[in-house]
């Protein structure tokens, strides 16, 4: 089960910061939209490298029962 | 981790919640409030800067535009207050003190006005989603971290 969780840093000139974490792949944008429609405007968001390596893992689980039902 | 997202916070509110993050940040920073006052009211006439606190809106209301709340410390007198196209403004004064150091303060505070108003919108809406704030620290840069879980 996803237990979201965020880490967000408030900056003392306002600016906020967050990290969505425990959400694993694309479904992790729906939580940052969530943190974005409080806030206000998003100027910046970067998909690090665990996000993209949890899509390949996918993708090769994918392929692992494709061999598995010839 | 699978996204980092860089947000500004916009400033949109009602005067009694926008005032609310006002006292809460000047308390932050040391400053006394000195209370809420009105146009009719005696003003301290000096010589002053103006800074914007940014992306600020004042939802407009009945006497919203006449209302005003001054803050002080030392010889700086902050006044903010709505302008008339309903922005958050602050006016610092200080006899003291150049207007570049007038404007540092005005920027400084109004900054952290913003910081105030995130943190108790961030707050009370994760609160109201049934989120929980697992962990709330001032780090030395005097940015405010949180750690919520659903």
């Amino acid at each position: 089960m996803e237990r979201p969780e965020f880490d967000i840093v408030i900056g003392k000139d306002g600016q906020v910061t967050v990290e969505v974490k425990g959400v694993k792949g694309p479904r992790c944008l729906h939580y940052a939209d969530l943190i974005r429609e409080i806030v206000g405007h998003e100027e910046q968001r970067k998909l690090t490298v665990e996000y993209y390596a949890q899509e390949s893992k996918v993708r090769i689980d994918a392929r692992a029962q494709q061999r598995r039902d010839d | 981790m699978s996204a980092v997202c860089v947000m500004t916070p916009l400033v949109i509110a009602s005067w009694p919640v926008i005032s609310a993050a006002v006292v809460g940040a000047a308390a932050s920073m040391g400053f006394a409030v000195v209370g809420p006052r009105t146009n009719r009211e005696e003003q301290t006439r000096q010589r002053g800067v103006e800074t914007d606190v940014a992306n600020s809106e004042v939802i407009a209301e009945q006497l919203a535009h006449d209302q005003k709340i001054v803050v002080h410390k030392g010889d700086v007198t902050i006044t903010f207050a709505a302008d008339e196209r309903g922005r958050c403004t602050a006016c610092v004064t200080g006899r003291r003190h150049s207007d570049e150091e007038l404007r540092r303060i005005g920027e400084e505070v109004a900054g952290r006005v913003v910081q105030q108003f995130a943190y108790n919108k961030l707050v009370s809406e994760l609160k109201s989603r049934d989120y929980s704030i697992v962990e709330e620290q001032v780090l030395s840069d005097e940015s405010v971290r949180l750690r919520v879980r659903l």
